[in-house]
């Protein structure tokens, strides 16, 4: 069934009326098919939108609705595109709506210690600037180089930083939304506290693009830490390095700023990908634990205690980076895993499931042996401090495609399974979008799903934003 | 026999990225830049540990620089290196490569008994890569730059045979056990490499290419936390002030700019080979105007 229009030249040239000629692409399938995938390795996930618009004001992006409203077309919101869960894909095609030209800082106020940015800025661009005064914003997705802070804030990323700092949305103080109906409305402020009616700030945090856009994010920013520390913590095997995190915390009483975990084969493949040659001693698993504060000889302390934790857990080794050039280095290890599987084999699947701390290390270990069950690799990394893992079924070899796209669904029901088992849930910071939509009966009541349609309803009426993505209205 | 002795000179530089010039004194700016070892001298630090693994003996490392400096001998010494010496003095202030290499060789001298120094290609700060040939050259060591990679060939000898290198060593040595050391080295070159002999005692320069260098441990830095380091000024050196710093260094900085950045940019409509072209030397001639004219070899 597709309920939506096709997007016609005439439609065409009224878009052009609103955006400018040059900002919208028809026809041209080479510059359509980069904006019909994200970065899933997958290409099955991806659909070719009709048209591309680039806005440049909320105005025109409110107009654009109101036309996609009128005639039908579904329009789907796109950021950088280095999304993981499918949000940017236009899965019935009609317009993206590219945020690439808003990318302005609209406003620094380093009174309210809040920065006031358009959707297409380039996350990693908003802390070079508040620097020199002090302060940094603590949102930190892996792909921070180049996602943009509207994605951010649609996806509510989290990423290396979330033990201490939490996720990008505890630091949404305020938006300007252009509604699914063509509304410009804005929610929240520079206000730290704020219950003048329901929190719809909060609930456009993580909607994935499906209940409004962006056109202004305010971000409260934090005091920038004077000292940080990374470890790079070697272990014999996975189940010990896993099982220290949550001794980390509940011993030391510490709470570090990231705890990562990263397997034998994550390791490998991200090591070979950069020519980077840590000696990793044969270890089976590495944990990569950061602590950061204002004063240095406290953080020393910290790392310290810390450091004996893990050497009286069984540690093989504790590597100590506390300048930008080793901690670099550490740090590029970690985010560049996600990379370099995908230059391995694009038959794979990236999953992003949450569990309470303490049930880590039987998720690590379950993960094992639903490797084993069906005869693949499941590497596991991910932000092990907050529960969070990105384990990973990658394609047996010697399986057809075939195989493998008839087992993937079952391998995920087993994994998904072990997860709800413990606590969890499907994502906990790539989102839903279309590729795990179908798996949101194992995690959400049928009241729950009811609610989330009935909000959908309320706002997009026409449910021509981003349709196809969390669940199916 | 003799324990081998690795001395490695390092340097701490600004972090690199953040270094910014002061137009206005030719000065590079260092207040609130993170500072570090220099890159380079970390592939130094990483061929003697390699050594001192292999060979046994001891690897110590100095710089010449401010109190702060410190924190670069104590990184080296959690990645593994055994002591360090911070040769320090209000008077060592403003050095050129002639004036720092005189104070590091006078550092070493006052160290003694050394086998092999080993130096970073250059500094990622200052650039020049004199430093160390500069040490060498005061000391009168053999010197070879650019190593690629390293390895170290111990001989035994009896007294009764002549030493091979007796310019180098002491003779009379009484120890029927004595060795003979020399270091093969790869040189990269520009068209290839070289693979030289350098008599011991000598002093060589390492690239990249040599052996990536480790991450501190947290056992190490704990070491490094306690260990002693003994500061060394001009005095202990027995150097004087016209030797030393900026009155000891014949290099005058006249001046120093950023160079303009500009991107000029244009678009190459595609198109049959000859219209390609043309536009491509429309393109050139405008640049080598730019630049001073092409070279016509």
């Amino acid at each position: 069934m597709n309920q939506y229009q096709s997007v016609t030249p005439s439609m065409i040239e009224e878009l052009k009326t609103i955006v400018g000629a040059a900002n919208v692409v028809f026809g041209d399938i080479e510059k359509l098919e980069p904006l019909s995938h994200d970065e899933i390795a997958e290409r099955s996930y991806a659909h070719m939108p009709e048209c591309v618009v680039r806005a440049g004001t909320a105005a025109e992006i409110a107009a654009i609705l109101k036309f996609a409203n009128r005639e039908r077309v579904p329009v789907t919101p796109r950021g950088a595109g280095s999304g993981l869960s499918g949000g940017a894909v236009p899965l019935y095609g009609g317009i993206v709506l590219l945020c690439d030209r808003m990318n302005r800082v609209i406003e620094f106020d380093r009174d309210n210690m809040t920065i006031t940015v358009e959707p297409g800025l380039v996350t990693n661009e908003i802390n070079p600037i508040v620097r020199e005064a002090g302060l940094f914003f603590a949102g930190y997705p892996m792909s921070l180089e180049t996602c943009f802070v509207g994605g951010n804030v649609a996806e509510n990323a989290g990423g290396g930083k979330a033990v201490k700092y939490g996720v990008t949305g505890r630091y949404v103080i305020g938006l300007e939304v252009v509604t699914p109906t063509g509304e410009i409305v804005r929610l929240g402020g520079k206000l730290m506290k704020d219950v003048t009616g329901y929190n719809l700030l909060q609930l456009m945090v993580g909607s994935e693009g499906t209940l409004g856009i962006f056109t202004e994010i305010t971000l409260k920013l934090m005091p920038l830490p004077r000292a940080s520390v990374d470890l790079l913590v070697l272990f014999e095997t996975a189940e010990a390095a896993i099982a220290v995190v949550p001794r980390i915390m509940t011993l030391g009483g510490i709470i570090p700023t990231a705890i990562e975990f990263m397997d034998k084969t994550s390791i490998d493949a991200s090591c070979q990908y950069l020519n980077e040659t840590i000696n990793s001693r044969g270890a089976g698993a590495m944990l990569l634990i950061t602590v950061d504060g204002q004063d240095a000889a406290q953080v020393e302390r910290e790392y310290d205690v810390v450091g004996e934790s893990c050497f009286a857990c069984g540690a093989l080794e504790v590597f100590v980076a506390d300048n930008h050039t080793t901690s670099e280095r550490v740090w590029k290890v970690r985010r560049n895993i996600a990379e370099a599987f995908k230059v391995q084999s694009p038959h794979q699947s990236l999953e992003d499931i949450v569990v309470p701390i303490a049930a880590i290390p039987k998720m690590v270990s379950g993960a094992a042996e639903i490797a084993k069950k069906w005869d693949i690799a499941i590497p596991c990394y991910g932000h092990a401090g907050d529960g969070n893992l990105h384990a990973t079924p990658v394609m047996n070899p010697a399986w057809t495609d075939d195989e493998w796209h008839g087992k993937l669904p079952l391998i995920l029901t087993d994994l998904y399974r072990l997860t709800v088992s413990l606590g969890g849930t499907l994502s906990g910071e790539h989102g839903i979008g279309h590729k795990r939509k179908e798996y949101m009966p194992m995690v959400c009541s049928p009241a729950h799903m009811e609610m989330m349609r009935a909000i959908k309803r309320a706002l997009d009426p026409g449910l021509i934003l981003n349709p196809g993505k969390i669940f199916d209205s | 026999m003799k324990p081998l002795r690795i001395i490695v000179p390092i340097k701490q530089v600004p972090e690199t990225g953040a270094v910014k010039m002061d137009e206005a004194t030719g000065v590079m700016i260092r207040d609130g830049v993170e500072a570090i070892i220099n890159p380079l001298d970390l592939y130094a630090i990483e061929a003697a540990l390699r050594l001192r693994e292999r060979h046994g003996g001891c690897v110590t490392t100095l710089t010449m620089g401010p109190p702060k400096a410190i924190t670069a001998l104590r990184e080296a010494i959690a990645m593994g290196v055994d002591d360090a010496v911070l040769i320090s003095d209000k008077f060592f202030a403003g050095a050129d490569t002639w004036a720092t290499s005189n104070v590091l060789a006078s550092a070493i001298r006052k160290l003694g008994d050394y086998d092999l120094i080993i130096c970073g290609e250059r500094a990622t700060d200052g650039d020049t890569g004199q430093v160390g040939p500069g040490i060498a050259a005061w000391l009168n060591l053999p010197v070879a730059c650019y190593v690629g990679k390293v390895e170290l060939i111990e001989e035994s000898r009896s007294n009764s045979e002549m030493p091979r290198d007796s310019i180098n060593r002491q003779k009379g040595s009484t120890d029927v056990n004595e060795v003979n050391r020399t270091c093969r080295v790869r040189r990269l070159v520009e068209d290839g490499a070289e693979i030289l002999d350098v008599c011991l005692p000598g002093l060589i320069t390492v690239v990249k290419e040599v052996a990536d260098p480790r991450l501190p441990t947290l056992r190490g830095k704990q070491r490094a936390k306690s260990a002693t380091i003994p500061v060394w000024g001009a005095a202990d050196l027995g150097l004087s002030r016209e030797n030393t710093g900026l009155e000891g260094s014949p290099t005058r900085v006249v001046t120093i700019t950023r160079p303009k950045v500009s991107r000029i940019c244009e678009k190459l409509i595609a198109g049959d080979p000859a219209s390609v072209h043309t536009a491509a030397m429309h393109i050139f001639k405008h640049i080598s105007a730019d630049i001073g004219g092409l070279r016509h070899d």
